[in-house]
C-alpha cells in the first residue's frame, strides 16, 4: 500500500470480539486500513460481515458484549497548521466525548430510530452546537440549523417538527445534516439509505456526492449495497467473516472483482445506472461466526473452492502491482491453477482467450 | 386525539359500570343481604330508617327495576347517597366527605412522593445496570411484594413501639391541639403522618423504580441514545435523553398504580389507626351498612378516575406523537 | 420450538429456593405443626423459646403452629386465585388480540375498566355482601380475588398475541387452512408461555396480598387459620403496643417472603422475556475471569488488548479462545498522545 499523504484515519490490525473467555467470537478481525483526508471509503458486504461492528467499533460505540480486542486506531484531528495524532483506544471518556461529532459524526441505519421521538428537530440541533460551542448565541445557532438542512433540502420550518412528523427520506437528510453540523473530518455512514425506498436512495447518495464535494469530510460508507458505492466511493473495502477481504479502487472493483465473494455480492443487487444483469446472488448463508469453517472462511459458498482453500487461510495480499489486495488462493503465485475469466485483469482474460 | 377520546371513553364507561354495579350487586348477591341487613336491624333503628333502606335497596317495592334505577341515578346526581345506618342520621355523603379530605392528603402526597422518588431511583439503577447496585433490585422486589400494611405493622412496630421515634396511631395529637389553621395542628397532623407515609411511599416506590429501571435499561438500547453519545453529549445529557422517554410508560401506568395504591392505602389507615376513608370502610363492612359501603366505593373510584385522567393529560403533555392525528 | 427455561441467576435461584419451601409448607404444615394451632393451654405471652419457637399469643397459642397450619390456606387461595384469574385472561386476552375487529374493541374496553376500577375495595364490597358460610370457601374467595385481579394478565397476553399474529408462523397455519383455535392453541399458545408465567406469579402475588389483607380486616371468617387471621388476632389484642413482636413477625415475615420469591421469579421471567434487560449477556463472572474490570458502558467500548501465546496460529478464526496475557487499556489509563506527527 503506499504510504499516505495525508491521512485522516489510521487503523491498524483492528480486532473485535463479541464475549470474552471462551464464548468470545471474533466479528472484526485484523482489519488494516488507512482513510485519507476527504476521501470515501466505502465498506461492503452481507450482515454479520462485521461491517457495522467495525464501524462502531472504530468510534467506540459499540455496545455490549463488543469488546476491542486488539490493534491501534488513531484519528488525524485539525489543519495543517495544528494537526494531532489522537489515540482513539486509548482516549478516556472526558477525551472521546471532546473529539465526538466535532471530529467524527456518525449516520445511523434507521434515522427514525436515531432521532428522539419526544423532541423537536430544532431542538436535537440547537443541543450539538450548543455543547460544543458555548460562545454560540441561541439565535446563531437557529440560523446555523437553518442552513445545515439547507444543504440537504430541507425547510427551516422542519426544525419545529417532530421525527414522526417526517417521512423516512426527510428523517434521513436531517440525521446528515446533523451529522455535518460541527464540519467533522470524518463521517461514519451504516446503511443510511438501506431503509429507504430505491428513488429516495438514488437522491440522497447524489446529494452526498456534492456535500463531499462542497465540504471535503472523509466518508465510511457502510452499506451491503454495492452498486451504491460505485459512484460514490473512491475505494471499497469488501468484507467476510469479519475480515477484509477485497480492497481496490471503486470503478476498478466495479469492473474486476478478484475475490468471487466480490462477485458473488455484485450479482445481487441491479445496478443503479447501466445495463441489466441476471441477478445471481451467493449460495449459501452468511456464516455463524460462533463456528466459521476452517481455512478460508468463504469455501464452503465458493465455486471456485480449491483443497487449499478449507486448509489454510489466504492471507490479504497486493496483486497487479500493488494496485489492490485480495484474500484468495486463485491469485497466489504458488497456487499453479488458472484464474478464472471472471477474476481476472480484463485484458489478461482477452490474452488468455486469444491464446 | 384518538387516544384522548378513548381514554374519556373508558373513563366514562367505568364510572357507569361502577354506578350500576353499586346498584345490582346488592340486589343480585344469593342469600338476600338486605333481607338479612334488615332483620338485624328491626329494633335498633327507627321504623322511617329501615323503610328509607328498603326504599334504598329496591326491598318490597313494586317498582320494576328500571324505575328503581332511574330513581338511584336522579339521587346520585344531586349528590344523595342515602344515609348511613352506623353513622344515623347523618347522610352517607357527608360522612365520607368529612373523612376523605385526610385520606386524600395522604394518598396525594404520597403517590407523588412514590412517583418522583422511584422514578428518580430507577434512572440511577437503570443507568448503572450491571453495577454493585443491581443489588438493590432484590431489595425492591421484597419492598414491593410485601403488602403495604404488612411493611406498615413493621414499621411500627420498630420506629413507634421500639424506638419511639414516631407517634404509633391516630392522625394528629388530639389531647394538646384542636382542629384548624393554626401551627400547632399542622405540625401535629404532619408528624403523625410521617409513618403511615414512610409505608405507602415504600411500598409503591420500589414498583416505580423497578418499572423505570427496566424501561430505562430498554430505552438504553435504543438508537437515539447511543446517537446522544456520539453526539459527545455529556452524561447528564445522555440520561435525560434516555429518561425522558423511559418515563412515558411509567405515565401510562399510573392508571394501574393509582388503584393499587389507594386500596393500599386505605388498609395502611386501618394498621395506624389513622383518619381516612379506609377506617370509614371497615367500619362500614363490619356493621353490614351498605349504604355507605356504596358510597365509599363510589367516591373511590371517581378520585382514581380523577388522578387517571391527570396521568392521561401529563401523557399526552410529554408525548407528541398522541397529539399529532396525521402524519405526513 | 425453543423450550421455556429461565435463565438461572442467583435471584431466580433464590426466589426458587424460598418458594419450594412454602409450598412444602403449604402440604405438610399442619402434619408438621408442633401442636394445634386453637389450642389456648399454653401460658401466654411467651417470647420465643425452644418450647415454643415463636412464642405464644396473649390468648396462650403456639405461634409456630398457627405459621405453619395458616401456610396452606393462604397459599391455597393465592394460587386458587392467580390459576382462576389466569384462566379470565388467557380467555379474554387471547380472544381479544387474536380475533382483533369490534371484538378486541369490546374486550380491551372491558379489560381498561377493570384495570381502572380500585380492586381491593371492589373486592370488600363483593366479598362484604356474600352469606357468612361461604365467605369461609377458598373457592369463592378465590374467584373473587382473580375477578378483581385479572385485568392487568389480560392486557399484556392481548398485547403479545397481537404481536405473534402477524408473525410468518401464524400466518402460515392460517393461509394452509388451519382451525381458528387450534392455531391459537398450538401456534400462538407456546409462545405466550413466559407472558402467561409473568401473569400468574403476578396474580398470586396480588392475591396473597389481598386475601391476608381481608382476613386482617375480619372481613373472612376469622375462625379458620391463615397468616390473615394471625394477624386480625394480633392486632384485635394490641400484640404491637404489648411489644409482642413475635406474635406480628412470623406472619409479616412469611408474607413478605412469599412475595419476595414470587418478584425473584418474576425478574427472572422479564428478563427472558426482554432480553435487554440482561447484562449484555456479558456475566460479571466472565468478565472479572477475563481480566476486565469496568462494567460495559454505553458508548464507551471497553479496549482489552489480548495478546496471542508465542508459537500459536496468528488470528486463525474465532474458535481460538484468547490464551492470554491481557493487557488492559481501558479509560482510566492516561491516553498517550502523539502530538505532531
Amino acid at each position: 500500500m503506499t504510504t499516505s499523504s495525508n491521512p485522516v484515519l489510521e487503523v491498524s490490525h483492528f480486532n473485535v470480539d463479541y464475549g470474552v473467555g471462551a464464548a468470545a467470537v471474533r466479528a472484526v478481525d485484523n482489519v488494516t486500513f488507512t482513510l485519507e483526508r476527504a476521501h470515501v471509503l466505502g465498506v461492503a458486504g452481507e450482515s454479520g460481515s462485521g461491517k457495522s461492528t467495525l464501524a462502531y467499533g472504530l468510534t467506540r460505540l459499540l455496545r455490549a458484549p463488543g469488546i476491542i480486542t486488539g490493534g491501534d486506531v488513531h484519528l488525524h484531528l485539525g489543519t495543517d497548521a495544528d494537526a494531532r495524532r489522537m489515540d482513539l483506544l486509548a482516549a478516556s471518556e472526558a477525551e472521546l466525548r471532546a473529539i465526538r461529532w466535532k471530529h467524527i459524526s456518525v449516520v445511523m441505519q434507521s434515522a427514525l430510530n436515531a432521532l428522539n421521538p419526544v423532541r423537536k428537530i430544532g431542538k436535537e440541533f440547537d443541543e450539538v452546537l450548543k455543547t460544543h460551542n458555548r460562545s454560540m448565541s441561541k439565535s446563531a445557532r437557529k440560523d446555523r440549523a437553518r442552513e445545515l438542512l439547507g444543504l440537504v433540502n430541507l425547510t427551516p420550518d422542519r426544525l419545529e417538527r417532530y421525527p414522526h412528523e417526517l417521512s423516512g427520506g426527510q428523517r434521513q437528510r436531517v440525521m446528515i445534516a446533523m451529522a455535518l453540523a460541527l464540519q467533522p473530518e470524518l463521517v461514519i455512514m451504516d446503511e443510511p439509505t438501506t431503509a429507504l425506498d430505491v428513488v429516495t436512495q438514488r437522491e440522497i447518495v447524489a446529494e452526498l456526492q456534492k456535500l463531499r464535494q462542497e465540504l471535503g469530510f472523509a466518508l465510511i460508507f457502510i452499506t451491503h449495497d454495492l452498486s451504491l458505492l460505485v459512484e460514490l466511493a473512491d475505494e471499497i473495502m469488501v468484507m467476510y467473516a469479519g475480515r477484509i477481504v477485497e480492497r481496490a479502487p471503486a470503478l476498478e472493483l466495479y469492473r474486476g472483482p478478484r475475490h468471487p465473494y466480490t462477485l458473488g455480492l455484485m450479482g445481487s443487487f441491479p445496478p443503479l445506472h447501466g445495463e441489466r444483469k441476471v441477478m445471481t446472488g451467493i449460495p449459501g448463508s452468511p456464516p455463524n461466526l460462533k463456528d466459521l469453517p476452517g481455512g478460508c472462511a468463504f469455501h464452503p459458498r465458493c465455486p471456485y473452492a480449491m483443497e487449499r482453500c478449507t486448509l489454510e487461510d489466504p492471507m490479504l495480499s497486493p496483486i497487479e502491482d500493488g494496485q489492490r489486495t485480495v484474500a484468495c488462493w486463485l491469485h497466489d503465485p504458488s497456487v499453479s491453477a488458472a484464474v478464472p475469466v471472471e477474476l481476472r485483469r480484463k485484458d489478461a482474460a482477452l490474452a488468455g482467450e486469444a491464446g | 386525539m384518538r387516544t384522548f377520546v378513548r381514554k374519556l371513553v373508558i373513563a366514562l364507561i367505568t364510572a357507569w359500570v361502577t354506578i350500576t354495579a353499586t346498584f345490582i350487586l346488592p340486589r343480585l348477591m344469593p342469600g338476600n343481604p338486605i333481607e338479612q341487613l334488615i332483620g338485624k336491624l328491626t329494633g335498633r333503628v327507627t321504623p322511617e330508617e329501615i323503610a328509607a333502606i328498603k326504599a334504598q335497596f329496591g326491598q318490597g317495592l313494586n317498582e320494576p327495576v328500571i324505575v328503581q334505577y332511574w330513581h338511584y341515578l336522579v339521587n346520585l346526581f344531586h349528590g344523595d347517597l342515602g344515609t348511613s345506618i352506623t353513622y344515623s342520621p347523618q347522610s352517607v355523603s357527608s360522612v365520607i366527605f368529612g373523612q376523605l379530605w385526610w385520606t386524600l392528603g395522604l394518598i396525594g402526597t404520597a403517590t407523588v412522593l412514590s412517583f418522583i422518588l422511584g422514578t428518580a431511583l430507577g434512572v440511577y439503577f437503570g443507568w448503572t445496570r450491571g453495577a454493585r447496585t443491581d443489588l438493590f433490585i432484590p431489595v425492591a422486589g421484597f419492598l414491593q411484594s410485601t403488602p403495604f400494611y404488612v411493611l406498615g405493622t413493621l414499621l411500627v412496630m420498630i420506629f413507634a413501639f421500639r424506638l419511639h421515634w414516631f407517634p404509633f396511631e391516630g392522625s394528629y395529637d388530639a389531647t394538646t391541639v384542636s382542629p384548624g389553621w393554626n401551627w400547632a395542628f399542622i405540625a401535629s397532623v404532619l408528624r403523625y403522618a410521617q409513618l403511615p407515609l414512610a409505608s405507602i411511599v415504600l411500598c409503591s416506590l420500589s414498583g416505580w423504580m423497578i418499572g423505570m429501571r427496566n424501561m430505562m435499561v430498554t430505552t438504553m438500547s435504543e438508537d437515539f441514545v447511543l446517537m446522544a453519545v456520539a453526539k459527545g453529549l455529556p452524561k447528564r445529557k445522555v440520561m435525560w435523553h434516555a429518561a425522558r422517554n423511559a418515563v412515558l410508560p411509567q405515565i401510562a401506568n399510573l392508571t394501574l398504580a393509582i388503584g393499587l395504591l389507594v386500596s393500599g392505602a386505605l388498609i395502611v389507615e386501618q394498621v395506624f389507626s389513622y383518619q381516612g376513608v379506609g377506617g370509614l370502610l371497615v367500619n362500614a363492612v363490619s356493621n353490614l351498612d351498605y349504604p355507605l359501603i356504596q358510597g365509599i366505593f363510589l367516591v373511590i373510584t371517581f378520585t382514581v378516575l380523577i388522578m387517571s385522567a391527570v396521568g392521561d393529560v401529563l401523557y399526552v403533555w410529554l408525548d407528541p406523537r398522541t397529539r399529532t392525528a396525521t402524519v405526513e | 420450538m425453543r423450550r421455556f427455561r429461565l435463565p438461572g441467576t442467583w435471584k431466580v435461584r433464590v426466589g426458587y429456593f424460598l418458594l419450594s419451601i412454602f409450598i412444602l409448607f403449604t402440604v405438610i404444615g399442619p402434619w408438621v405443626a408442633p401442636y394445634d394451632p386453637s389450642y389456648t393451654g399454653f401460658t401466654p405471652d411467651l417470647s420465643p423459646s425452644s418450647q415454643h419457637l415463636l412464642g405464644t399469643t396473649l390468648l396462650g397459642q403456639d405461634v409456630m403452629s398457627q405459621l405453619l397450619v395458616g401456610c396452606r390456606e393462604t397459599l391455597v387461595v393465592s394460587f386458587v386465585a392467580g390459576v382462576i384469574a389466569v384462566v379470565i385472561s388467557i380467555i379474554v386476552g387471547l380472544t381479544a388480540g387474536y380475533v382483533g375487529g369490534k371484538t378486541d374493541e369490546v374486550l380491551s374496553l372491558f379489560i381498561a375498566v377493570f384495570l381502572t376500577l380500585p380492586g381491593l375495595v371492589l373486592l370488600i364490597v363483593i366479598i362484604s355482601l356474600f352469606p357468612q358460610g361461604q365467605q369461609a370457601n377458598p373457592l369463592v374467595i378465590g374467584s373473587v380475588v382473580a375477578l378483581t385481579g385479572w385485568a392487568w394478565g389480560a392486557k399484556v397476553l392481548r398485547a403479545q398475541t397481537l404481536s405473534l399474529r402477524n408473525r410468518d408462523f401464524v400466518e402460515a397455519s392460517r393461509i394452509i387452512g388451519e382451525r381458528r383455535w387450534r392455531t391459537i392453541f398450538a401456534e400462538i399458545g407456546p409462545n405466550l408461555l413466559p407472558v402467561l408465567a409473568s401473569s400468574l406469579v403476578g396474580t398470586v402475588l396480588y392475591a396473597v396480598s389481598v386475601s391476608t389483607v381481608l382476613a386482617f380486616l375480619g372481613l373472612t371468617p376469622i375462625t379458620t387459620w391463615n397468616w390473615g387471621t394471625m394477624l386480625y388476632w394480633a392486632f384485635a389484642n394490641n400484640a404491637a403496643l404489648a411489644g409482642e413482636w413475635w406474635w406480628l413477625a412470623g406472619p409479616c415475615l412469611a408474607i413478605a417472603l412469599v412475595g419476595t420469591s414470587l418478584a425473584l421469579i418474576n425478574f427472572g421471567i422479564d428478563e427472558y422475556i426482554n432480553p435487554r434487560l440482561r447484562v449484555g449477556n456479558l456475566s460479571n463472572r466472565e468478565r472479572k475471569r477475563a481480566g476486565l474490570s469496568r462494567r460495559p458502558k454505553l458508548g464507551f467500548t471497553p479496549v482489552h488488548r489480548v495478546t496471542p501465546v508465542i508459537g500459536a496460529p496468528v488470528m486463525a478464526g474465532a474458535q481460538t479462545g484468547p490464551e492470554v496475557l491481557a493487557t488492559e487499556a481501558t479509560a482510566s489509563t492516561p491516553a498517550p498522545r502523539e502530538d505532531h506527527p
